[in-house]
């Protein structure tokens, strides 16, 4: 059901993404990309207003003609992107959120491996292949 | 309406609109100084009414945007001035024709105009008509403003008329209905007499008038009426009409609540000298009431609440917005509302909300669009998104911009204004075209979409024609993407450098592009990587070293302190930390880089250099080939210093695919160096040293090969003697103006007996001062004497036939010839063999120390040395040395077993002896008669000496002395025939305590005279039968403590020569008195004399016998001090002898 998924470092380059293979994948890397711009003003509203009881999702960042783009942000400041096809009209708000909490148990078992170094691409097998049911799982 | 005003904001519904234009022709840029001066009047402030006027000026507009006046009434076009050149009064009636031409463009919807005519004079210019106004050149026109002044009042006159008589039609009257162009056919035919036509047309009037009471500068009174045209509007649905109702109301919001514009810089809006609002409440007295279709007073105590708070300006945007998007006409005036709320959400800082209304704004379908359109709209989105701090899609949008400037549709395509537009996307990407930003820390920045960019900037600064730019940023793509190129990606880019390369060369220079933009050069410091940067010393040989005990040396002035333990940890001094050697000027110093290949080919790096400061340095550049992805790669870069002084490299230069470049070590953190200054010193003369001795692969142990400029190497027999040239030339270029030698023997294992290298230096130093190419010889004499006879399991081997050492008396002289003990000791010879000839070696490293020039003023020198290293061959051992008593008692016989461990015969001389020759591996006795010595006469040690050295030492030096001594009595010499080498040889090892004392003359020394005759062995005293014999003992003694007493006795005897000694001579001899003899006590340096006499009765040969006896009994001397010589008589008869 997702066409693109993505997990960005604190300093916002990609240590993940992984897209559908039948499509331009330089065209998600724009469409994260330009998604940062909402992650970040959603963050910074909310850090105003609440503190550290945050929610971590962000919801839906920014629809666009052909695909809506989800946004979640961990404690330390790592997003996960989920692109969706805009056609998928059947997904629920909860089956994302149920989604980004897959992503970020599978990323924080990657991170607690000793072999694995924060700031590093994440090449972990048992992580992509948490992603690619999540690609595969079409609706 | 199909052209979109991107600039507009709210703020712009209160502005009435002015159109400028050229008539005829006129200079543009003229024009356009005129035109900015009109522009500058865009605000009015009325005379008698307090209230503002706002102008928004174009120089160009649509007619058909025009038609939409009524809708909106700032896009009605209300003022024309037209601005002409004229030169002559015949032109005036075509101007004035033009003019009016103009101005029916406008005609509908015009209040007043105005013509500008410069240059004309004469009568025509002098005519008075208000809408003209004549200026003699573009220059003298200083009234342009008041003009404008005067025109905008007149239009404000006009407007504040329009106002109130809108304002003031009855209810009942029949109001026309107002509507925008694409909706005049749907009216035709309807029923104008319904109660909800009327409405309608109530409507849009109400919303009219509010329009114009904005214009008007009556804020309040337009709110009002927005107010009720939305509810009248809202009644019969009429959509596109109650958006522009409500889209009014927002903007008298935003008016009133952000006096300061909404605009941002983009229109240099003034800040406002008097606050619209204060204009608004200022007109208040009369205004409303003047007017008012209904005066309502509870609007105007309401007036606040008229006015929509901030979050209610944006729900009615959306509102209106919504109501726009119904008619797919109406898609310019949705997109301008769209913009205008981003303007406003921007000003309230609420990015999510403005971008959901870009997004909205980006779907806007506004038909077909021409590319230029196309572009201005990307452009204006990127703007908008900039502005509510979207950089990321701001980028995105000015990309897309930037690539529309060059769709292959458009025939003639822009690459300079979609490089242009590209730069500006740099930033949303966290791209900066300075590499050094990229050097330090993680990478910044999304790499793939940062990737992209650079490779659209390369391609579109190709297609501008400016491969210096290409060659600038694919050089930036390859310094700082070089980790996140694949390995085809690293092939393709290099490829297309070279490419651009082969036409412009990268350099070091910063390109300033021109808009002012500098592009700082991008060093190649990845390609290759350099890990550690080390200045390497120069070789041992030509180190300069500093005299010692010079002044100036070893002062530290950094701290009082002779030690401190606080170390000051400075990082970043490290760099600057000057390292403890020198260079030498003129001299080729190296610097080691270690550096790798990232790329998966071949790397060619050519013109690698170094960069240093500090001294003139002259770089060597070298060129390198690196294999793909290699290891650690060592590289020397040299390089001569030309002047004295402190020297820093501050890093290299490269060649890389055609790009030079400057790598700064200050700007590499990951470069490993252990600092990057060193003292260059004045120069110093070089040395060049040559021997006619073979060079030497050997390296002296203790010493590393570092150290020793060269090595010879010498095989040499046990005392053999070596003559060696040494020339030595001056390779350099400074005179030597002093030489010094010393020599250090390294290998000191082994005692060596003499000295083992001599030189005279004297006939070497007269050639001094030594000029550059000249050179001088000097003579080495290596002379080697080892001793060999400590190797136990040799001599036990030999030693086992049973000789010993003896003390005792053999009355004859032996000389015997040991039997040939070949074939006994075959085996063990053969498998003792690598043992035995087991060869030594000895080490000795020659220093030259020689200076001169500069070098030498500032105390310098330089030091040549030279490992000698001699493997020494045995020649004779000594494998048994025993002394047996001689005679006499002054002598003594040395008894030599020689053996000979060389593969060669072997001729073995001494002083007083046969030679022996000696096959190879035989082993000879020799025996040598030899004087025995008197060592107390040897030079005593001298005090200090004796003092500083411990027993055992002294002990040592002692029997060398000793040794030295008997090996010049003895005088062997051994010598091979085939080699015809020919040398001496040493006992001194050999000797032991033992056979030394043999060798010592007795301290108690016994003279014996018959008949006044001294006596020794084998002398033979005649006497006549019959005759007294006198016999005279003489005691003296040299030794250091009293002897005695003691008791002599003589014995006489016969020696019949078969072994038979017959001591029964009574009636044969008689003694005269005693044949006993009392000797009292001997002082040290003192002698006693005791005499008797004997008879000898017949003829014969008789022996004496005489044996002391030491009555003291105290202590024992040796047996060998009381050996008296023998004494052989021969008596013979009288009458025989006197008859011969």
């Amino acid at each position: 059901m997702a066409v693109c998924i993505a997990v960005i470092a604190k300093e916002n380059y990609p240590l993940y993404i992984r897209s559908v293979p039948s499509q331009n994948e330089l065209k998600f890397h724009y469409t994260v990309h330009t998604s940062l711009d909402v992650v970040e003003e959603k963050v910074s509203a909310v850090g105003k207003s609440i503190g550290d009881q945050r929610e971590l999702y962000l919801g839906l960042l920014y629809p666009t003609e052909d695909y809506k783009v989800y946004g979640y942000v961990t404690n330390s400041k790592v997003k996960f992107v989920i692109v969706v096809d805009s056609s998928n009209t059947s997904l629920r708000d909860n089956e994302i959120r149920s989604m980004f909490r897959k992503l970020h148990n599978s990323f924080t078992d990657v991170m607690c491996n000793p072999f694995y170094n924060p700031g590093d691409p994440i090449q972990s097998k048992a992580f992509n292949g948490i992603v690619s049911g999540m690609m595969v799982q079409t609706g | 309406m199909s052209v979109p005003d991107y600039m507009q904001c709210a703020e712009d519904h209160q502005t009435v609109l002015v159109v400028v234009q050229p008539v005829g022709i006129v200079p543009e840029d003229q024009f356009f100084k005129i035109y900015k001066r009109i522009a500058s009047v865009n605000q009015v402030n009325i005379r008698d009414s307090q209230r503002l006027l706002y102008i928004r000026y174009r120089h160009h507009y649509l007619p058909e945007n025009n038609e939409w006046g009524d809708f909106q009434t700032h896009r009605k076009v209300v003022g024309l001035v037209c601005i002409t050149a004229c030169d002559s009064a015949k032109d005036w009636p075509q101007t004035a024709e033009r003019f009016h031409g103009q101005k029916e463009v406008y005609s509908s919807t015009l209040y007043d105009s105005r013509l500008l005519v410069f240059g004309l004079q004469g009568e025509i210019a002098e005519q008075q008509r208000t809408d003209v106004a004549f200026y003699p050149s573009f220059q003298d026109c200083s009234d342009v403003e008041r003009r404008i002044e005067d025109f905008v009042e007149s239009i404000f006159i006009v407007l504040e008329s329009k106002r109130l008589d809108r304002a003031t039609d009855k209810s009942g009257d029949k109001i026309q209905l107002l509507c925008v162009p694409f909706e005049k056919k749907d009216f035709v035919g309807l029923d104008t007499d319904s109660r909800h036509y009327k409405k309608r047309c109530q409507g849009r009037m109400r919303k009219h008038v509010g329009d114009l009471c904005l214009q008007a500068g009556m804020l309040q009174d337009a709110l009002v009426h927005y107010h009720m045209a939305v509810e009248l509007l809202r009644g019969v649905n009429d959509f596109l009409w109650l958006g522009a109702a409500l889209e009014g109301l927002c903007s008298a919001s935003v008016i009133f609540h952000y006096p300061g514009g909404t605009a941002g810089k983009t229109t240099a809006r003034k800040p406002s000298i008097s606050q619209p609002a204060d204009a608004g409440k200022r007109h208040r007295p009369g205004a409303l009431t003047a007017g008012g279709i209904s005066a309502d007073t509870s609007t105007e105590i309401g007036r606040a609440k008229n006015c929509l708070s901030p979050e209610d300006i944006i729900e009615k945007y959306k509102e209106a917005i919504s109501y726009y998007g119904k008619y797919k006409n109406a898609g310019v005036i949705e997109l301008e509302a769209c913009v205008k709320a981003v303007r406003v959400l921007a000003i309230q800082k609420r990015a999510r909300e403005a971008s959901e209304f870009l997004q909205n704004a980006v779907y806007i379908n506004l038909g077909q669009l021409s590319e230029e359109e196309k572009i201005q709209r990307y452009s204006i989105l990127s703007e908008l998104y900039e502005l509510i701090g979207f950089h990321r899609k701001s980028a995105f949008f000015k990309r897309v911009a930037a690539m529309q400037c060059v769709a292959p549709t458009i025939p003639e395509p822009g690459w300079r204004a979609c490089y242009k537009l590209l730069l500006e996307t740099l930033p949303g990407y966290s791209l900066s075209l300075d590499p050094k930003d990229f050097s330090i820390g993680t990478h910044r920045g999304w790499a793939a979409v940062q990737m992209r960019l650079l490779h659209e900037l390369v391609y579109a600064s190709r297609r501008m024609g400016n491969p210096g730019l290409s060659v600038r940023h694919l050089s930036f793509l390859l310094q700082t993407m070089l980790d996140f190129l694949s390995d085809q990606e690293k092939k393709e880019v290099t490829q297309s450098l070279e490419n651009y390369t082969s036409k412009c060369p990268g350099g070091m220079e910063v390109i300033t592009l021109s808009d002012g933009l500098k592009l700082p050069p991008v060093p190649f410091t990845k390609l290759p990587i350099v890990r550690s940067v080390k200045l390497l010393n120069l070789p041992a040989s030509l180190r300069p070293h500093k005299v010692k005990g010079l002044p100036g040396q070893n002062v530290s002035t950094a701290s009082p302190f002779i030690y401190s333990p606080i170390i000051m940890h400075n990082r970043g001094e490290e760099r600057c930390k000057k390292i403890d050697f020198q260079w030498v000027q003129g001299d080729v110093c190296e610097v080691q880089l270690m550096v790798y290949n990232p790329m998966p080919f071949e790397l060619r790096v050519e013109n690698m250099g170094l960069l240093t400061s500090g001294v003139e340095f002259e770089s060597l550049p070298a060129a390198l080939s690196l294999p793909a992805e290699s290891g650690l790669y060592p590289v020397t870069l040299v390089g001569v210093p030309r002047t004295a002084g402190n020297i820093t490299v501050n890093g290299y230069h490269t060649s890389v695919f055609g790009v030079s470049s400057d790598c700064l070590l200050e700007g590499l953190p990951s470069v490993k160096t252990s600092g990057c200054l060193v003292e260059v010193i004045p120069s110093l003369p070089r040395l060049q040293l040559s021997t006619s001795l073979p060079r030497s692969a050997h390296t002296n142990q203790p010493m590393s090969k570092e150290q020793l400029s060269s090595s010879v190497s010498i095989q040499l027999f046990n005392g053999e003697k070596q003559q060696v040239t040494i020339t030595l030339e001056n390779i350099g270029t400074e005179d030597i103006e002093s030489l010094e030698l010393t020599s250090k023997t390294v290998n000191t294992k082994d005692k060596v007996f003499g000295k083992f290298l001599s030189w005279d230096l004297e006939e070497a130093l007269r050639h001094l001062p030594l000029k550059p190419g000249q050179t001088v010889t000097l003579t080495i004499s290596i002379k080697v004497k080892l001793d060999f006879s400590g190797q136990e399991n040799l001599l036990q081997d030999l030693n086992d036939d049973g000789i010993s050492v003896t003390g005792l008396p053999i009355s004859s002289p032996l000389r015997q010839v040991l039997k040939p003990r070949a074939e006994t000791k075959a085996v063990s010879s053969e498998s003792g063999k690598a043992e035995y000839s087991h060869v030594k070696t000895l080490e000795a490293v020659l220093n030259f120390k020689y200076s001169g020039g500069a070098g030498k003023m500032e105390g310098y020198y330089r030091e040549l040395s030279l490992g000698v290293h001699v493997d020494i061959e045995p020649s004779v051992f000594f494998t048994r040395v025993s002394a047996l008593p001689a005679t006499s008692t002054r002598q003594c016989h040395l008894l030599l077993d020689i053996f000979n461990p060389t593969e060669h015969e072997l001729t073995v001389s001494a002083k007083n002896s046969k030679d022996l020759v000696l096959h190879p591996s035989e082993c000879q006795r020799m025996a040598i008669q030899v004087e025995k010595f008197d060592f107390e006469s040897l030079p005593q040690l001298d005090q200090e000496t004796t003092r500083l050295s411990s027993p055992k030492q002294l002990e040592e030096e002692r029997q060398q002395a000793q040794g030295c001594q008997i090996n010049s009595k003895l005088d062997i010499c051994w010598s091979i025939i085939s080699l015809q080498s020919s040398r001496e040889a040493s006992v001194e090892g050999a000797l032991n305590q033992l056979v030394l004392e043999h060798m010592q003359l007795a301290p108690l020394q016994w003279d014996v005279l018959v008949n006044g005759k001294p006596c020794d062995c084998d002398v033979v005293v005649d006497c006549k039968v019959g005759d007294a014999v006198t016999l005279e003992v003489k005691l003296t003694n040299l030794s250091k403590s009293p002897v005695g007493p003691l008791s002599l006795s003589v014995m006489p005897y016969q020696d019949y020569q078969n072994g038979v000694q017959n001591y029964d001579l009574d009636e044969a001899v008689t003694f005269i008195g005693s044949n006993t003899f009392f000797i009292d006590t001997v002082k040290p340096k003192e002698s006693s004399v005791c005499e008797g006499a004997m008879l000898l009765l017949y003829t014969g040969d008789f022996y004496l016998n005489m044996k002391v006896q030491d009555d003291s009994a105290r202590r024992e001397l040796p047996l060998a001090w009381f050996t008296l010589p023998g004494v052989h008589i021969r008596a013979q008869d009288t009458p025989l002898q006197a008859g011969a």
